[in-house]
């Protein structure tokens, strides 16, 4: 099987439906943020009045000079009046133009700000098993790629709206009392050009909405791609790659085309037409015209000159408005893959009687707990054991029994679904999250550090740690002496522009993050594998020490952790197949004794061949 | 850092100076359109006719004030009326061909970009995949493609109706009045002076948002790559409040960029109103005069002229960032593409099969 057939079914399958109602009542969701900004709306409203006022007086001042200046009769002295109200209404005109974008961006930055705002909070309150599912590289452009959309239609899409039905509002106004044939000629095309506006907006938009969504995937399979380079070359699917790519990027380009084919049609249309009721009022204004030469005559021509300079004006709101719709189909795109996150279950929240509890002795007691990534699909089923204060307890099992999951929901990174977790005695549901989570140290599988200093990443979860405080959890983890080797210290910056770490340094680092606040439980999925000899001391060693007074829960890879722990847990299909001390288990002759003999006693190194617990 | 990629580098990205001449990166995608050829000959054509036909009705109207509703001379219209008509229709038609293949056009090129850039990927060394390079990478089959997408799209058709416009309009004015036109254009020099010059701060000021821009974005990376950590160590507000302050920042550095980038368009607009008034002013004088030098319908196809020269000058302005940015992409794109490749696969008949 190709490996881009998942993108190219998907591509496939997105068909061209008419997505109105949907984009209107995202449109509805977008104007809700507008609510906050009355005075900035206001404002926008008000300067678009007097913009499309002034924008209206140089082509009737022209007009006045044509009838009045020019004549019969010729009059001279009104000539620098009218290009005096010109130049000061251009003026005005350009002040009021500057200030409406002025505002409207500052608007626009604000609201697009709210939303990012909205969806950073909202992902801060998703459970790991949303993170599960999702990449980093797609939640974060969904909050700059696509808000960028969605800014580029907040800057101007208000303004451009109101600059249309001002302009046209006030245009009609002047026009009609002069001549109501002539303004009825004039207007005469505008609802077809609403009509092939609509049909435009209509026929696109799902086209558009579908490339954005097959762009959205084929950016995340670019990124796999790069990532997972490595795995692509071992196993030689380069081809594959490529290939799969071409056949999804030749729908992309297919979609992309259809719909410039659909914009090039109606996109001209706008102005052909007005050019077209222009030429009308010509042929109108000819038949009509009183006797060559006088005063009558010149007037007529004047206003004729007037109504087609005003047609011709009109084309370019016309075409903002064409523009608008065009920023919205993507912006609408944009939106919707937001608010899709934002609107994601988040499943883990406090408790309406949740509180402040401290754990004093650390005492965890697991009853019957049972829990499913899916609902009727139960990864634990009934676990139940209890660890006593300062116990070290290690966790067996094959890939997929169920390990990860079960330390995980100590801390809440996941809900249980039925029985019941207790500490000192009182539900994990009682607690406030974060004071759950402060009191838990707890080591990922996935070794991640923050960029910035050793001491602020040591510090992260206690930033106002004491630097003693900070000393002592890196002696336990077995850093310090590496840090003070460094030329800056604990000052020393890490990541990209710092000090390169090796992956054990790093775990030592993460093992001294889980002990700076001293909790009294430590949670750790250590499965570190591929790691060469020293490393692995290094990290048993830092392991031993941060673990000794602690009630610990540890996924366990090597026979030197499993060895020091106190009790041992197999779990084996999601239950627990044996507890207790590895003399107990070995005297019991069961899965345990099987995995000792065939896994640690027959390889010396002793690691199993697992990457990944789930 | 580990677990985390994306466009980290983009700071040093926009400030990395450009190595390789335009001509020379025009050149090579010229020859990626060598497949579209027919498809850009048209499109051209078709862009540069739309934008003269698209001159032609002030002259129209011109004619039709002059020799036809003034003197009431209505027989005109039997050649005026089928002839502005056709003007029309052609213009419609060019406008049609000129947006849809150059869309043909910019998708086609840009696809085929994209295609060998992902195929060198494939093959080059793994070193260049090393941690913190992701991001700068991922951008380029995808940000950068994109940039160059939409320039293609937009950004070239738009400068070469400007181009066309601008021309057009000056040749239409110089060959229907030599005085009035030197009054029209007696404006330009100041105004490309000072479009250029305040166009200048108001690109610094947009080059500083994108390096904010970036700034957050990296935050926003690290911030979601770490979340397992931050949500384990309780640590949401804290991280939340860091992302906030930094979002701000961003905010504020857009504002004055949107400040700054509309500050010219002011005195753009009041000095096209100024070269209005001059043409009203000497055209109604020489209107006036006895016998008279030119004739209403030329005056008020001055004014159009006018209009229609000045629109399109401020547009290439805002077209002249769109363009240096595509240039960056397409440049970080031939990037990927002519890298080296160190390791190269045996041909078949010469490699080894392991029993």
């Amino acid at each position: 099987m190709s490996i881009a057939k998942p993108l190219l079914d998907y591509a496939k399958s997105l068909k061209p439906q008419k997505g109105f109602a949907q984009s209107f009542s995202a449109f509805k969701r977008l104007l809700q943020y507008h609510r906050r900004y009355p005075w900035h709306v206001a404002a926008i409203v008000v300067l678009a009045v007097i913009r499309s006022i002034l924008f209206s007086l140089e082509p009737l001042y022209t007009s006045f000079i044509i009838i009045y200046v020019i004549g019969p009769p010729t009059n001279t002295s009104l000539l620098m009046g009218y290009l005096l109200v010109i130049v000061l209404a251009g003026m005005g005109y350009a002040i009021t133009n500057f200030i409406l974008i002025y505002v409207h961006g500052k608007m626009s930055q604000y609201i697009v700000r709210d939303i990012r705002s909205e969806y950073y909070r909202s992902l801060q309150t998703k459970s790991f098993s949303f993170y599960d599912s999702v990449s980093v590289g797609d939640l974060t452009s969904r909050a700059t790629v696509d808000l960028q959309l969605v800014d580029m239609f907040l800057r101007t899409w208000l303004g451009t709206v109101l600059n249309a039905v001002f302009t046209t509002i006030v245009i009609i106004a002047i026009i009609l009392p002069i001549s109501p044939t002539m303004t009825l000629i004039s207007i005469a095309t505008m609802p077809l050009i609403f009509y092939f506006t609509t049909r435009l907006w209509i026929n696109t938009m799902p086209l558009f909405r579908n490339m954005q969504l097959i762009m959205g995937r084929l950016t995340s399979y670019i990124q796999q791609n790069i990532i997972g380079m490595k795995t692509v070359r071992i196993f030689r699917r380069e081809k594959d790659v490529v290939d799969g790519f071409k056949e999804v990027e030749d729908i992309y380009v297919n979609t992309a085309i259809t719909a410039g084919k659909i914009q090039s049609i109606y996109m001209p249309l706008g102005p052909a037409l007005l050019t077209l009721g222009a030429t009308l009022v010509y042929v109108y204004a000819g038949i009509t015209l009183g006797v060559p030469y006088s005063a009558l005559a010149v007037e007529q021509i004047g206003y004729l000159i007037l109504f087609v300079r005003y047609m011709m004006r009109l084309t370019f709101p016309i075409r903002d408005v064409s523009q608008t719709l065009g920023t919205w189909i993507a912006a609408y795109a944009g939106l919707e893959r937001v608010q899709e996150m934002i609107d994601a279950p988040r499943s883990v929240e406090d408790m309406p009687n949740a509180r402040d509890v401290r754990i004093e002795k650390g005492k965890l007691e697991l009853e019957n707990v049972t829990f499913g990534y899916v609902k009727d699909r139960p990864v634990l089923n009934k676990v139940t054991f209890t660890v006593q204060p300062g116990e070290k307890i290690a966790i067996l099992g094959a890939t997929g029994s169920g390990k990860s999951s079960l330390i995980y929901l100590i801390p809440r990174f996941y809900d249980i679904q039925a029985g019941s977790i207790r500490i000192d005695g009182t539900d994990i549901h009682e607690f406030k999250l974060a004071s759950l989570r402060r009191q838990i140290g707890v080591v990922l599988q996935d070794v991640f550090l923050f960029s910035g200093t050793m001491r602020e990443n040591i510090a992260f979860g206690k930033p106002d740690a004491s630097m003693d405080e900070i000393v002592q959890a890196a002696k336990s983890a077995r850093i310090h002496d590496f840090i003070e080797s460094l030329p800056s210290g604990y000052d020393t910056p890490v990541g990209e522009r710092g000090v390169t770490l090796s992956g054990g340094q790093k775990q030592r680092i993460t093992i001294a993050r889980a002990l700076v606040g001293n909790p009294r439980m430590l949670i750790m999925d250590d499965s570190l594998s591929f790691v060469d000899a020293k490393t692995e001391q290094e990290i048993q060693s830092a392991i031993e020490e941060a673990t000794k007074t602690r009630t610990t829960l540890i996924i366990a890879q090597r026979f030197s952790t499993i060895k020091t722990a106190e009790k041992l847990l197999v779990l084996e299909n999601g239950s627990v197949a044996e507890f207790g001390t590895h003399e107990e288990l070995i005297a019991k002759d069961g899965v345990y004794k099987k995995v000792y003999e065939t896994q640690f006693v027959q390889k010396a190194s002793a690691i199993l061949r697992e990457t990944g617990g789930s | 850092m580990s677990g985390s990629y994306g466009t980290f580098s983009t700071k040093e990205e926009e400030r990395r100076k450009r190595t390789v001449p335009d001509r020379a990166l025009i050149r090579r995608v010229y020859e990626y359109a060598q497949a579209n050829k027919r498809n850009l000959q048209i499109g051209v054509t078709a862009t540069i006719a739309g934008a003269f036909t698209g001159l032609a009705g002030p002259y129209m109207h011109a004619i039709a004030i002059d020799s036809i509703i003034t003197p009431k001379n209505l027989s005109g219209f039997i050649w005026w009326i089928p002839l502005f008509a056709a003007i029309i229709l052609g213009n419609y038609l060019f406008q049609y061909l000129q947006t849809y293949q150059m869309r043909i056009v910019g998708e086609k090129v840009v696809a085929k970009m994209r295609d060998e850039m992902m195929e060198k990927l494939q093959v080059i060394s793994l070193r260049y995949f090393s941690e913190g390079e992701a991001g700068r990478i991922i951008s380029r089959p995808t940000n950068d493609a994109n940039t160059v997408r939409i320039f293609i799209r937009v950004g070239l058709t738009s400068i070469l109706v400007d181009i066309s416009s601008i021309l057009g309009a000056f040749a239409i004015m110089f060959y229907l009045d030599l005085r009035l036109s030197l009054l029209a254009i007696s404006v330009l020099p100041v105004a490309i002076v000072l479009v250029w010059r305040l166009g200048k701060y108001s690109r610094a000021a947009y080059r500083r948002t994108l390096i904010t821009t970036a700034g957050l974005t990296a935050r926003l990376q690290e911030d979601l790559a770490g979340i397992k950590v931050t949500q384990a160590c309780a640590q949401e507000k804290e991280t939340e409040r860091k992302f906030l302050k930094r979002q701000d920042e961003n905010v504020k550095a857009t504002i004055r960029a949107i400040l700054i980038g509309s500050s010219y368009t002011p005195s753009v607009i009041t000095l096209r109103l100024i070269g209005t008034t001059i043409i009203l002013f000497f055209g109604v004088n020489a209107l006036l005069a006895v016998p008279p030098v030119i004739s209403l319908g030329i005056l008020v196809a001055f004014i159009e002229y006018q209009f229609s020269y000045f629109m399109p000058l401020v547009d290439l302005v805002t077209m002249y960032d769109q363009y240096q940015s595509a240039m960056s992409a397409i440049e970080r794109m031939f990037d990927v593409i002519d890298t080296k490749v160190e390791v190269v696969d045996a041909p078949p008949e010469r490699s080894i099969a392991l029993q």
